[in-house]
C-alpha cells in the first residue's frame, strides 16, 4: 500500500511540470497583455512596463526563472495585474472561501443525495422513486447560472429572506444561497448513483445470505448494502470534491465571492501569467491527491481491490 | 400512477407560481429600486467596479481605481462635485505665468499624510519625479508630459553636452517642427514681470539656478538606447555631425521642470503654453504619495499594514475581491469637512449581482454603465436613477489602410447610412453623436457638426465610388459589386456590443443593401487585433476623458500608431499643435473645433453616440452628483436620514 502511495506521489511531480508547462506556453500564444486596455499605451512606457516584469527577456529564460522559483521554492511569483501580491498569498486566501463553500455544498448533496437515492432504491416505482428520480432529473438539467439567479429571484429580491450576494465569513447567512445552488447539480449525481448501486447491490447473494440469516432490515441495509452500494458515489467523490475545493466560476461569479474561481476566470482575463500558472497547478495538485485518496479509500471499502 | 402525476403537477405549479411572484414584485410601483432605509451606521457603500489594481495611484489608469485615489490621496487640486472644475486642495491657491506656460502652487500649511507626517512642497516633487521614474512603469506617465523634460525622463533620453564649452545643444537648431518657446523657455529678465497679468500681486522670490536653467531653449535630446540613437542620427547626417565628438548626459529626474522654491511653494515648468493643465493636475498620476513607505516597503507599501495616504479617508482594512474598508483619515487637513465614518468599497463587476445586491439595500451606490440595457425600461423611470450624459463616446473604428475602406467616399456612406436619431432612442440613454467630441459635456466648446444620417447621400457616394446601389422591386436595395468579404466588424465579446453590431449591421443591410458579417472576439484578442490591423473594415470603440477638455479626445488621432484605424495626417496635427499654443481660451476652443472638423471630413471613424452615465443612488446619499466624468470628491458625500431632504431624481449640476 505505501509503495503504491509513494509511486503514486511520485508520477505526480511530472505530470504537474507539464501540466504548467502547457498552461505557460497557451498565455505566450494568447494575443493581448495584462496592461493592454481601450487606451494604448505609447510605446515607451510599454517598454518599461515590460521590462519591470521581465517581459522583455528571451521566452526561455522567462520559462526557465518560472520553473525554477516554482520547484526550487514553491513560489509562484507576483501577480502582473495585482501589484505586489504574491500568488501564493492569493490562494491561500481565496482557497478557504472556496473551499468552505465547496465542503458545505458536498456535504450537503451526500446527504441529501444517499438518502434520497437509498430511498428510491429501497421502495423502487414507489412515488417517492419517482418523486427524487424526478428532482434528480432538474437538478441534473437545470445549470447552476439558471439555478443561483433564480433562488436569488425568490428568497432576496422577493421575500428579502437572504443576502443576494458576497462573502459574509464563515459561518454566515451569506453562505446558504451559494450552498444550495452549487450542490443541486452533486446532490442529483449522488441521488442517481446512490440509488444504481443501491440497486445493484441489492440484487446480490450476499445481501440474499444477510436477510437469509434473519438480519433485520435496517442492519442489513446499513452495514451492509451500503457499503456496497456506495462504491460508485466514492469514485465519483474525489475528483468533484476537488473540483468544488478549488472554486467553481459560475457560482463565486454570481454570488461575487473572492474564492479561487473568481480569481482563475479574472487572471485569464487580465493575462496575469503568474496567477493562471499558480491557480492550474494548484487545481491540478488537488485533482491528483483527490484521486489517490479516492483509490485509498476504495481498498478500505472493497476488501477485492488491493493495490500492488 | 395518477396519484404520481398529481405531485408532479403540484411541483411544476410551485414553480410557476414562484415565477410569477417574482415577476410581480419587480414591476411594483415604487418611487425608488428596491429598499430605501439609510444603513444603520455612517458608513457608505459603494460598488467601485472590477478589483483594483493597487491602492498605489500612479499604477493603475483604471475608473474604478480612480475613484479609489480620490479617498486615499490628495493633490494639488480636487475635482469639483459638479463640473469637474479643479479647486484648491493642498494647492490653497496658483498662479499661471502670462502665457500659461509656468505655474506657482501655493501648498496649505496643515497638510499630513495619515502617519500625521506634514506634506509640503518636496513631496510633491518627489511625487511627480516618482511617477515618471521608469522602475514605476506608470501607464498614465504620457499625462505629464507637458512638463519639461518629463517625457525624456520617462523615455531614459540624453541631453548633448559640448565637454568643451559646457553648453547643451538645443532642439531647435536641428528639428524645424520644435515649437517657438513658450515664456517659461525665455531667460529670464528681471525687468519684465511674467506673472503680471495674473491679477494678483505677483511673488518675487530669487531666481534659483535651477529655475534659470529651465528658463533656457529646449534641450536637444536622443533616444538613450544606442540602437534607436544610431538610427536616428543615421537619418539626420546634420545631426550626426554636430553630436560627434559631443558627450551624452541621461536626463535625470532632477531635469524635470518640477522645483519646490521653499517648503510650501511648487513650481511647474511646462514645454509649451497649457491653459487646460491645472485640470490635469486632479489626475490619479497628480496625488501626493509617501516617500518614507514607499522607498521602506518598496512595492509593498501599499499593502494595509504599510500604506501611508493622504487623503480624506486611510485604510482600515482590505480583503482583495471582497471588501476594501477606508475610515475618516483625523491627520487629513479638512476633517471637519469629512462627513462619512467609513467608506467600503465593493469590487464587483457582474451588473445583475450588483444592481440585486442594491435593490435589497446593501449597498448605496453603483458605479457608472451598471443598469443592464433589458433592466432599463424598470429602472429608468425611478427616482434614484442617474439620467445625464458622460464625457465619453462609442464610434466605430475604420481600417483605412485597406480597400475598399480606404475610399474616403465609402466610409462617408457607411456614416450617412446610419440613422443615430433611431439608435440613440433604441438605446434610450445615449444621445446621437455626429461628431468625435461627446455632446454638452466642455462648457463653450463650439463642437462642429458632422454628417446627418443620409441614406440617398449614402448610397450615391457608394455609386460614385464604383459601387453602385440598386433598387429591387420589393423596395430593397442591392449593392452586387461591394466586395463584401473585404469588410467585417468586429467587437468584443459582450452583450451590449452585440446588440450595437446587428444594430449597425441591419441599418446597412436596410439602407445599402450590403451585409457585413459580425466577428466578436474576447476582450484582449480584440485589443491586439484591433491595435495591429488586423482586422478589415469596422472595430468597435469607446472613448473617455482623462481629463476635461476636448483635446482629450481629439489626441487620440494626433499619434498614427495608437489609434487602431492607420490613419494620420500631418495636417490635422499641426491644427492641433496650433490650436494649443493659442493662449486665448475661446480662440483655442475655435482652433481645436476646426481640427475636430477636418477629422471628421476624413473619417478615419464613424460617432456613434454620447455615451450616459447610468448608474444608481439610494435617495439618502446626498453630496454626490451626476457628473460627466462619474469622479466623486467623497468627503462632501453623507448620508441623509430626513427623507425631507432626500433626493428625488437626479440631483441637478448646475443649481447650488
Amino acid at each position: 500500500m505505501l509503495r503504491f502511495i509513494v509511486r503514486r506521489l511520485l508520477v505526480t511531480i511530472p505530470t504537474i511540470l507539464v501540466v504548467i508547462t502547457i498552461t505557460w506556453g497557451l498565455i505566450k500564444l494568447a494575443p493581448g497583455s495584462f496592461y493592454s486596455g481601450e487606451k494604448r499605451l505609447p510605446p515607451a512606457i510599454e517598454k518599461a512596463i515590460r521590462e519591470k516584469y521581465g517581459l522583455d527577456k528571451p521566452w526561455y529564460q522567462q520559462y526557465g526563472k518560472t520553473i525554477w522559483s516554482i520547484v526550487r521554492h514553491g513560489d509562484f511569483g507576483t501577480s502582473l495585474r495585482y501589484e505586489g501580491q504574491s500568488v501564493n498569498t492569493i490562494i491561500r486566501r481565496s482557497l478557504p472561501v472556496s473551499a468552505a463553500i465547496g465542503i458545505l455544498a458536498y456535504l450537503l448533496a451526500l446527504i441529501v443525495g444517499v438518502t434520497a437515492g437509498s430511498i428510491a432504491a429501497l421502495k423502487q416505482n414507489s412515488r417517492w422513486d419517482y418523486a427524487s428520480m424526478t428532482l434528480a432529473m432538474l437538478g441534473i438539467s437545470v445549470p447552476n447560472f439558471v439555478l443561483g439567479p433564480i433562488l436569488v429571484l425568490v428568497f432576496s429580491l422577493s421575500l428579502y429572506w437572504l443576502p443576494p450576494s458576497r462573502w459574509g465569513g464563515f459561518p454566515s447567512r451569506n453562505l446558504i444561497l451559494p450552498v444550495l445552488t452549487l450542490s443541486a447539480i452533486y446532490m442529483a449525481y449522488i441521488a442517481r448513483l446512490a440509488r444504481a448501486g443501491m440497486l445493484e447491490v441489492l440484487r446480490s447473494d450476499y445481501i440474499r445470505t444477510a436477510r437469509a440469516k434473519g438480519l433485520s432490515e435496517r442492519d442489513v441495509v446499513i452495514k451492509h448494502a451500503l457499503r456496497g452500494g456506495l462504491m460508485p458515489v466514492v469514485s465519483y467523490t474525489g475528483p468533484a470534491l476537488a473540483f468544488l475545493l478549488t472554486g467553481t466560476v459560475v457560482v463565486e461569479r454570481i454570488f461575487a465571492l473572492p474564492g479561487l474561481g473568481n480569481y482563475f476566470i479574472q487572471a485569464s482575463l487580465n493575462r496575469d501569467e503568474p496567477l493562471i500558472i499558480g491557480i492550474v497547478a494548484f487545481i491540478a495538485i488537488t485533482l491528483l491527491l483527490m484521486n489517490l485518496l479516492v483509490d485509498i479509500a476504495y481498498a478500505y471499502l472493497d476488501p477485492r481491490v488491493r493495490y500492488h | 400512477m395518477s396519484k404520481q402525476k398529481q405531485i408532479i403537477m403540484l411541483f411544476l405549479l410551485a414553480s410557476v407560481s414562484i415565477a410569477a411572484l417574482s415577476c410581480s414584485a419587480t414591476s411594483d410601483k415604487d418611487p425608488f429600486f428596491g429598499k430605501t432605509a439609510p444603513p444603520a451606521k455612517n458608513v457608505f457603500r459603494y460598488v467601485s467596479g472590477d478589483e483594483p489594481e493597487s491602492l498605489d495611484p500612479a499604477i493603475s489608469n483604471g475608473q474604478p481605481e480612480a475613484r479609489i485615489y480620490m479617498a486615499l490621496y490628495d493633490g494639488l487640486v480636487e475635482y469639483d462635485a459638479k463640473t469637474l472644475e479643479p479647486r484648491p486642495a493642498l494647492a490653497e491657491r496658483w498662479q499661471a505665468n502670462n502665457d500659461s506656460s509656468e505655474f506657482k502652487f501655493y501648498l496649505r500649511h496643515n497638510g499630513r499624510f495619515s502617519n500625521g507626517d506634514p506634506i509640503d512642497a518636496n513631496d510633491f516633487v518627489y511625487s511627480f519625479r516618482r511617477a515618471l521614474k521608469k522602475e514605476t512603469a506608470s501607464r498614465n506617465a504620457y499625462l505629464s508630459y507637458y512638463i519639461k523634460y518629463a517625457q525624456a525622463f520617462n523615455e531614459q533620453r540624453v541631453f548633448v553636452r559640448d565637454p568643451q564649452t559646457g553648453q547643451f545643444l538645443n532642439a531647435k537648431d536641428f528639428d524645424d517642427t520644435t515649437p517657438p518657446e513658450p515664456l517659461a523657455g525665455t531667460p529670464l529678465d528681471t525687468a519684465k514681470d511674467e506673472y503680471s497679468s495674473s491679477g494678483q500681486h505677483a511673488e518675487n522670490e530669487p531666481d534659483s539656478d535651477f529655475h534659470k536653467q529651465l528658463h533656457a531653449p529646449l534641450r536637444l535630446t536622443l533616444p538613450g538606447d544606442a540602437k534607436a540613437r544610431n538610427k536616428a542620427l543615421d537619418a539626420d547626417p546634420k545631426l550626426k555631425a554636430a553630436v560627434a565628438g559631443k558627450e551624452l548626459v541621461p536626463v535625470k529626474a532632477e531635469d524635470i521642470g518640477v522645483e519646490a522654491i521653499d517648503n510650501y511653494t511648487l513650481r511647474i515648468s511646462l514645454l509649451q503654453p497649457a491653459p487646460f493643465f491645472t485640470g490635469l493636475l486632479a489626475h490619479q498620476l497628480y496625488r501626493v504619495v509617501p516617500h518614507k513607505a514607499i522607498e521602506k516597503y518598496g512595492s509593498q507599501w501599499t499593502q494595509p499594514q504599510n500604506i501611508v495616504s493622504s487623503g480624506p479617508f486611510k485604510v482600515k482594512t482590505w480583503q482583495p475581491y471582497d471588501k476594501l474598508v477606508l475610515e475618516r483619515d483625523p491627520m487629513y487637513w479638512d476633517a471637519a469637512t469629512v462627513k462619512l465614518d467609513e467608506i467600503h468599497f465593493y469590487p464587483m463587476s457582474d451588473n445583475p449581482t450588483i444592481m440585486n445586491l442594491y435593490k435589497v439595500g446593501e449597498i448605496d451606490a453603483v458605479l457608472n454603465h451598471t443598469v443592464p440595457n433589458a433592466w432599463l425600461e424598470v429602472v429608468k423611470v425611478k427616482q434614484d436613477y442617474m439620467d445625464g450624459p458622460e464625457a465619453a463616446i462609442d464610434y466605430l473604428l475604420i481600417n483605412v489602410t485597406q480597400p475598399p475602406m480606404n475610399d474616403v467616399r465609402v466610409r462617408k456612406a457607411f456614416n450617412y447610412a446610419i440613422d443615430k436619431n433611431a439608435w440613440a432612442t433604441w438605446r434610450k440613454i445615449v444621445k446621437p453623436l455626429t461628431a468625435f467630441t461627446p455632446e454638452g459635456i466642455f462648457p463653450g466648446y463650439p463642437q462642429p457638426k458632422g454628417d446627418q444620417f443620409n441614406p440617398e447621400e449614402a448610397r450615391r457616394l457608394l455609386g460614385e465610388a464604383g459601387y453602385p446601389v440598386t433598387k429591387k422591386a420589393d423596395g430593397s436595395y442591392s449593392c452586387p459589386k461591394f466586395p463584401v468579404d473585404q469588410v467585417e466588424y468586429i467587437y468584443n465579446t459582450q452583450e451590449s456590443n452585440k446588440a450595437m453590431a446587428e444594430w449597425m449591421q441591419a441599418q446597412w443591410k436596410q439602407n445599402l443593401g450590403i451585409t457585413i458579417s459580425l466577428r466578436n472576439m474576447e476582450w484582449k484578442t480584440f485589443l491586439n487585433v484591433r491595435a495591429k490591423l488586423e482586422y478589415k473594415g469596422f472595430s468597435r470603440g469607446a472613448w473617455s476623458a482623462d481629463y476635461m477638455d476636448p483635446f482629450t479626445f481629439l489626441s487620440l488621432f494626433y499619434t498614427g500608431g495608437e489609434n487602431g484605424t492607420g490613419w494620420l495626417d500631418p495636417k490635422y496635427v499641426a491644427m492641433l499643435d496650433d490650436a494649443n499654443r493659442t493662449l486665448d481660451p475661446k480662440k483655442r476652443y475655435e482652433l481645436l473645433a476646426k481640427a475636430e472638423k477636418f477629422l471628421l471630413d476624413a473619417q478615419p471613424m464613424i460617432p456613434i453616440d454620447t455615451a450616459a452615465i447610468n448608474w444608481v443612488k439610494k435617495p439618502y446619499v446626498k453630496g454626490m452628483y451626476p457628473n460627466p466624468g462619474s469622479l466623486f470628491p467623497w468627503k462632501y458625500v453623507y448620508i441623509e436620514r430626513d427623507p425631507s431632504k432626500w433626493d428625488y431624481g437626479t440631483p441637478s449640476l448646475t443649481a447650488d
